[in-house]
């Protein structure tokens, strides 16, 4: 008997076996639900199209939808519509960006604080990712990296107010110089664009720890092994080796915590001053009081919205970029 | 060398570790604070704060619908994300990468945007502001994890099992619920565990979305504008100590799953 016989036997058996006693047998040999299966399998193009529907309609409705709409509100002069008013096409809302400072002003403040303490902790986290994957053993690495976690689960308000506390006026920094004698007055550390940089760093941290490990640990040891043989020093090593072969990390780490401090709104709100106004708090602004404003608030998320990408996706070519000009 | 750069290192981990965790450690003891004014020195201690959490209804209330928003949302999340999952993973058709690209855009959006955006397309569709809306917004929010989860997941299942279950006659549905779906649920259950607390976290989206009643963090939010109090420390600890604990919880399941596959 070939092998294709006996398994069309097989087959055979199976389908006379008695198929009732389990749920799942008792389901396809159940007469609606073996109609349903045959009409919905007939061809592969029609249950790939069965399959497909669904999530297509949902990205388009659900995540490309708010998007468009909110586009589409920007370029309006009245949203919602009042009764009796007729809505007409308008750039009128770019264009009140530009007339007045308060509100370009803190937009680019936004950009500038976003990029400055995207830095920030780009130089904080890269030493600690680089202690994980090089002076750490395999076996307490997955340890050390969690006790990191714990903290990041914890929300961004809880997170917030943590910081109000650590850095208030009797809080515990300077508590601690007070003592030790530096100051004799509270250093007024809150409602400044320090407070607030601690703050965003410290939320976003963990966007950035992670793809910097996760490049430093790919990186095999015996490149700098090879480049300590051929006499660099410490310095070069890292210039000339770790570092053009972290870019990626460093790149998708950045981009990440760019993006994420560009939206952050009630940590600019609880840690910001009035001269730390960020652009997130002024589209805000615009969804508080009455409906004529939307389409100007929709607008200015645009702006942002396009900027911030813009941004990042210049950045992420730079990187490529000096990627490719190392690897030459 | 290599030993003092080593040391160096090492302070600074140690150092980060303390930035990490030493204003958690202040904010939990600041709730132990016999006075009304929030700042160091603590001359003396008291539990009342946070007994006084357990009998606040408001606190109580905006817990439950915290709570329930999440777990809502996450039902919703899980099933469209599997999903999408099963529909990207490895097949190639026409517009494949579209469809992925829209599927991860609103993890992309910062938090600010996609809440405005959320909140205008809940007009345009008719939701009002409340419980609705914010399940809504955040189910769609979490949606690209999920996906990135399962894919993942679905990658190592060994194709000659689907194979294998179509040749003893199973349909694709049955194979889908007898074999592929038994095989993802250790990823399902960290997705699950995730976007629970995404939602239960988040503030921008149920602070745009919201209606009178608040979720845990608006409530949070809404008392710290009007002043800080040892209140808010017990409240904010123990929406610490929850999520913490759900945190490392899925933490060692997801490793323990790593470990299986």
């Amino acid at each position: 008997m070939t092998y294709e016989a006996s398994a069309r036997k097989e087959r055979g058996a199976a389908e006379k076996a008695p198929a009732d006693r389990t749920f799942w047998g008792r389901l396809s040999a159940w007469a609606p639900y073996r109609a349903l299966a045959a009409m919905a399998t007939a061809s592969p193009r029609r249950q790939f199209l069965i399959l497909a529907i669904f999530p297509i309609l949902w990205v388009l409705t659900q995540h490309l939808g708010p998007m468009l709409q909110m586009l589409r509100v920007s370029l309006t002069d009245a949203y919602p519509v009042a009764p009796g008013v007729e809505q007409h096409f308008t750039f009128d809302s770019y264009l009140r960006f530009f007339q007045d400072p308060l509100f370009w002003m803190p937009f680019f403040r936004t950009l500038i604080f976003a990029g400055v303490f995207t830095f920030c902790t780009l130089i904080l986290t890269y030493p600690v990712a680089y202690f994980l994957a090089r002076h750490v053993s395999r076996k307490n690495q997955m340890l050390f990296l969690l006790l990191l976690l714990i903290p990041f689960w914890v929300g961004e308000i809880v997170r917030t107010y943590a910081i109000m506390i650590l850095l208030g006026n009797t809080g515990a920094v300077n508590l601690v110089l007070r003592w030790i004698g530096l100051i004799d007055r509270p250093i007024p550390f809150m409602y400044t664009s320090f407070s607030m940089g601690v703050g965003i760093v410290y939320l976003t941290a963990l966007y950035m720890l992670l793809p910097l490990y996760s490049a430093l640990e790919k990186l095999p040891k015996s490149m700098n092994e090879a480049a300590a043989d051929l006499g660099a020093g410490a310095w070069t090593r890292f210039r000339r080796v770790t570092l053009p072969l972290t870019l990626e990390g460093i790149s998708s780490g950045c981009t990440l915590v760019f993006l994420i401090s560009t939206g952050f709104y009630a940590t600019p709100v609880l840690l910001g001053g009035p001269s730390t106004t960020v652009f997130a708090e002024t589209i805000a602004g615009f969804f508080h009081v009455a409906g004529d404003e939307w389409p100007t608030g929709a607008a200015f998320a645009v702006i942002m919205f396009l900027a911030a990408l813009g941004i990042s996706a210049a950045f992420q070519r730079l990187m490529s970029a000096l990627r490719k000009g190392d690897t030459k | 060398m290599n030993r003092k750069n080593r040391i160096i290192l090492s302070c600074v981990y140690w150092a980060f570790v303390a930035y990490v965790f030493v204003p958690l450690i202040l904010m939990v003891l600041m709730g132990f604070k016999d006075s009304n004014f929030i700042g160091f020195p603590i001359r003396s201690y008291t539990l009342e704060w946070y007994t006084g959490v357990f009998d606040d209804a408001e606190t109580i209330s905006a817990f439950v619908y915290s709570v329930a928003i999440a777990v809502l949302s996450t039902v919703i999340s899980i099933l469209v994300g599997t999903w999408i999952a099963v529909l990207l993973e490895g097949r190639s058709f026409w517009g494949r990468a579209v469809v992925f690209g829209m599927t991860v855009l609103p993890a992309l959006i910062p938090g600010i945007i996609s809440a405005i955006a959320f909140r205008i397309y809940a007009r345009y569709l008719g939701i009002e502001p409340g419980m609705g809306a914010i399940i809504w917004a955040h189910a769609v929010h979490n949606v690209p994890f999920v996906v990135l989860v399962v894919m993942a997941r679905l990658s190592t299942l060994p194709k000659s099992q689907i194979e294998a279950a179509r040749d003893l006659g199973a349909d694709p549905l049955i194979a889908f619920l007898r074999i592929t779906f038994p095989y993802l649920v250790p990823a399902i259950m960290g997705a699950s565990i995730f976007c629970l607390l995404l939602s239960f976290d988040d503030f921008v989206r149920s602070f745009f979305l919201g209606g009178y009643e608040p979720t845990l963090p608006v409530l949070i939010f809404a008392k710290l504008k009007s002043g800080m109090s040892p209140e808010i420390n017990a409240i904010a600890t123990v929406a610490l100590v929850l999520t913490a604990v759900i945190g490392v919880w899925a933490e060692r399941f997801t490793r323990r799953m790593n470990k299986d596959s």
